[in-house]
């Protein structure tokens, strides 16, 4: 586990730095993605809902387009998709809790698995290991922000 | 889906503060979800868009003001459009209102209405 500025990033997640959003391969092409630790933060915490547009599953959604939305009391956005590929299927789990994509976001809080269209090609974009850990660190504080 | 079109017509003003959170919120989370979002203020609606005064309105005691959840929306990519006539109807100038919104007449309306998918009115 490597914490910067109070936020966990794990070393081993593929980052779309400028998204807050993670994808992690579980093989044969199967992408699991979700929001980052900062995410969780900017979206002031506590959640109300995470909703994937049911629409999208089984249909192909672009790099950094929008695959669900996160709503709290303080905050309504977008979890844009790390990765092209098609939808295949929503966390459950976050219907009953969204929370969980807070408390556990890289574990029980993952928010949808895509089939990879372009992993390949598309990976150059994302930021992994301890440079990707690095360039996030960058992106946090030139922002300024902290878990 | 980016073509799906919403259409939201907002009327509540500044005497309804309670009524003048959710349009912006709900409009937020459409372009969240990609769907092309615009809204159209007429009536009162068109008050807040009057420069500083959604500054001075709460939907709830304590909470944010409403031009947070303006400021929001057109973060989100929302579209503003403002009616003339109620432009004339509050003696304001199209250079009293917020930057970002565009004034157009009421023939823009029925126009815009039939090419969205849907149509919510606040």
């Amino acid at each position: 586990m490597t914490t910067i500025r109070g936020c966990n990033l794990p070393e081993d997640l593929y980052y779309l730095v400028e998204k807050h959003v993670w994808a992690k391969p579980m093989g044969n092409g199967v992408v699991r993605v979700g929001i980052t630790a900062v995410a969780g933060k900017l979206s002031g915490g506590k959640l109300a809902a995470i909703t994937v547009k049911a629409k999208n599953i089984g249909q192909e959604v672009k790099q950094a387009k929008s695959i669900a939305t996160v709503e709290s009391s303080k905050f309504v956005g977008p979890v844009p998709a790390p990765i092209s590929g098609v939808l295949l299927r929503a966390n459950e789990k976050l219907a009953a809790d969204p929370n969980l994509a807070v408390s556990d976001p890289y574990g029980e809080g993952w928010v949808a698995e895509m089939q990879a269209t372009d992993w390949d090609g598309e990976k150059a974009a994302l930021v992994t290991g301890a440079e990707g850990v690095a360039a996030y660190q960058a992106k946090l504080e030139a922002d300024n922000i902290s878990c | 889906m980016a073509d799906t079109k919403v259409f939201i017509i907002m009327t509540s003003g500044p005497d309804t503060p309670r009524r003048c959170a959710t349009p912006f919120f709900f409009a937020s989370l459409g372009a969240a979800m990609e769907y092309d979002v615009t809204m159209f203020f007429t009536i009162d609606g068109t008050l807040l868009l009057k420069k500083g005064l959604a500054e001075t309105v709460y939907p709830k005691e304590g909470g944010k003001p409403v031009s947070a959840f303006i400021q929001d929306a057109l973060d989100a990519g929302v579209k503003f459009l403002a009616c003339t006539a109620s432009t004339e109807l509050h003696n304001l100038q199209p250079s009293d209102l917020i930057d970002g919104v565009k004034m157009v007449g009421g023939a823009s309306m029925w126009q815009l209405t039939e090419e969205c998918d849907t149509v919510l009115t606040f």
